[in-house]
This record gives structure tokens, sequence and C-alpha cells, in this order.
């Protein structure tokens, strides 16, 4: 049987594209995002679920274990943005951020966690940004909940290494999908030249990423941030 | 109909006894309402118990048909850890699978 790979956010961007991508390889995906998605693969199932809502996520996950198999890899995927001067930004997007990238990442990594933990083990991977390490100006929330990301990767894979899972991160580059539609050209470009490789990234670069993640030889490599783009 | 205490105690111990015979730890096959379930003098480590709660946690949603989290702020204390023992045990996931029951009610 093939191997189940849970990925958060696969309605479009990048996580649809890791989605096709597993697909491809034979795996069997399961995916979710808060609306419906046009993904139809025999080996694909969507469930209409917000990450932050504990109970959905709750359900599930037990569901999948239930209906399909125990699934051996999490892409924690999911996640928004918001630019905006941190003068001038309102509680409504730190809720919104911190709930999206920190909490539901941590109620995914939980409940996939526990299951791995009986099954053998696993692969976690998170999503982080260079938004962090760069500390770009005007991304002050987004970046602050990716540093939150980044820190539960590296705390959960100590305390989820006994059980054979392993817990990594990806930091993208800016890649052009929804997510950064709304940030000037200017700013974008100036950013680009920030980056060792200055390109935009694409969602392919994520997938070799993910790939070397969840292959079998990298079960020594745990609680680990790569960013794409030579960033450091 | 509401789920009684013998269930869930049930549910309990046939977790116990199956990890007893996956780690061979003769303690948990005749596991009964005082066994310990955390502390010193208890046969699970806290690997072991994370696997025992997401154990029983799975069963209680496939044989009881609710989803209940054992996940508790005092999970890991000493005096106040509702995984003391199997009894204390026993009554805290009662507690809160009747109070998924009472709200599916409502
Ligand atoms: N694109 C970039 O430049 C870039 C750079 C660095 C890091 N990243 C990270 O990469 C990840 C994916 O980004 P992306 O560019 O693919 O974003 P995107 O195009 O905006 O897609 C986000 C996906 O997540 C889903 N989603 C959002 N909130 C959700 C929630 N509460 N519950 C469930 N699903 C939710 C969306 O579907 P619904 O709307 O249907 O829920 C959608 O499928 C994010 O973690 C992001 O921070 C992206």
């Amino acid at each position: 049987m093939s191997r189940i790979a849970c990925i958060t956010g696969t309605r479009k961007g990048i996580g649809r594209h890791l989605a096709n991508h597993l697909l491809a390889q034979g795996w069997t995906v399961v995916g979710c995002s808060r609306r419906e998605s046009d993904l139809e693969h025999p080996n694909y199932t969507h469930f209409c679920v917000d990450v932050t809502d504990e109970e959905a996520v709750v359900a599930m996950v037990r569901k999948i274990k239930r209906e399909i198999g125990p699934i051996y890899a999490l892409i924690n995927n999911a996640g928004t943005a918001s630019m905006n001067h941190i003068l001038l930004s309102p509680k409504k997007s730190y809720d919104r951020i911190f709930d999206t990238n920190v909490l539901g990442t941590f109620l995914l990594l939980r409940e996939c966690g526990k299951q791995m933990s009986r099954h053998g083990g696993g692969r976690i991977v998170n999503f982080s940004s260079i938004a962090h390490p760069l500390n770009l100006e005007g991304e002050a929330l987004y970046a602050a909940s990716k540093a939150s990301v980044e820190s539960i990767t590296r705390t959960a894979a100590k305390e989820l290494a006994n059980y054979g899972i392993t817990v990594n991160a990806i930091g993208p580059t800016p890649i052009e999908t929804d997510l950064i539609k709304n940030v000037p050209e200017a700013s974008m470009q100036a950013l680009l030249q920030r980056q060792t490789i200055p390109r935009f990234g694409t969602c392919e670069d994520v997938a070799n990423c993910v790939d070397f993640f969840l292959r079998d030889e990298s079960a020594f490599v745990t609680g680990q941030t790569i960013y794409l783009g030579g960033v450091a | 109909m509401a789920t009684n205490r013998e269930q869930v105690l049930q549910i309990i111990l046939e977790t116990l006894h199956e990890l007893g015979e996956d780690l061979e730890l003769p303690e948990l096959l005749t596991a009964d309402e005082n066994t310990r379930l955390f502390g010193a003098r208890s046969a699970l480590d806290s690997m072991n118990l994370v696997n025992f709660i997401a154990e029983v946690e799975e069963r209680v949603s496939e044989d009881i048909g609710v989803d209940i989290l054992l996940a508790n702020q005092n999970a890991m204390s000493m005096t106040h850890s509702p995984f003391r023992k199997v009894a204390s045990c026993t009554d805290y996931a009662l507690t809160l699978i009747n109070k998924e029951e009472q709200a599916a009610e409502a």
C-alpha cells in the first residue's frame, strides 16, 4: 500500500502543487482547506477543514486513520500573510496570522504526531519563510508567526525523536502565488535583491526540499529549517 | 444512551494489556484500577504514556463514536494529573465522553 501524506492548504498555491507532486510519485494524499478543491485524482481525498478549528482537525485526522490509513507524512503548508506597517496593524491581522500559521501548525502536528507515534514514526514538514531571518519590514506579524513555527519545529523534533518522527521546516523565498499578489512591485524587487540568488522561487523548488525531508534516507535529519534562495 | 464507567474502564485496561504485550511489561498485563500510569512507580515511561493516551483517544472515537482529547494542562503533574492511576484516568475520560454526548443531544 502506498504511504499517506496529509497536506494542509491544498486548494491552491504551493499546497496544491505539492499534492499533485506527491500523487505523481504514487503517494496517497489527503488535503484540506476551508473551501472545496477541484483537484480530482483516485488517490486524493479532500476535507473542508479550517486548520484553526481544533474539533474539526481532531475529527479529520481520526477519520483519515479509520477510512484511509495511518498518516506517514504531514505537510503543514496552510498559511496566511498580510503586509502592513507594524504601527498600522490591527489585532485582527495578528489573530488571523497566528491562528492559521502557529495554532494550525500546532494542532495538526499534535494530532498527526500522536498517530505517527503509534505506527512506527513519520515525517513532519512545517512552513516558515525568509521573512523571519531577513526581518522583513512590513511583515512583522507574519515573520513573528514563522519564527514561532521554527521554534516549534526544533522543540518538537526533540520531543518526537524517540518515536521515529522527524520534524523540519522549509523557508521559501517569494513564490508567485496569491499569497504575495498584493505586495508592491518595487518592494518585491528590493526583497529579491537581498537573496543570494535573486529570483522568485518556484513550487518545484519547494517540492525538492519536501522530497528530501520525506526520503527514508533522511531519518537522521531533524529540527532543521532549509531556506531557499541562499538566505541564511 | 450515556456511556458508563465500565465501558471506559474496559477500553483503558485493554489498551494497557496490549501495550504490555507489545512492550513486554508484565505489570501491564495484570493492570487494574489501582495501576499507576504516571510517576516513578509506574510501568509506563513518559514516551509510553503518550502512546497510551493516543491509543485511548482513538479507541474512544472508534468504539464509542465521540472525539475526546485527553490532553490536559495537569497531565504531567504529580498531584493533579488525571493519569496518576487507571481509576482517575477512567473517571476523567468518562467526564469528557459524557460531556460530548450531552452536547450532541442538545
Ligand atoms: N508564496 C510565497 O511567496 C511564500 C513565501 C514564503 C512562505 N510561504 C508559505 O508557504 C505556504 C503556502 O503559501 P501559498 O503561497 O501557497 O499561499 P496561498 O496561495 O495563499 O494558499 C494558501 C492555501 O492555504 C489554505 N488555507 C488558508 N488558511 C487556511 C485555514 N485556516 N485552514 C485551512 N486551509 C487554509 C488556502 O485554502 P482556503 O482559502 O480554501 O482555506 C490555500 O489552499 C504558507 O505557509 C506560506 O506562509 C509562501
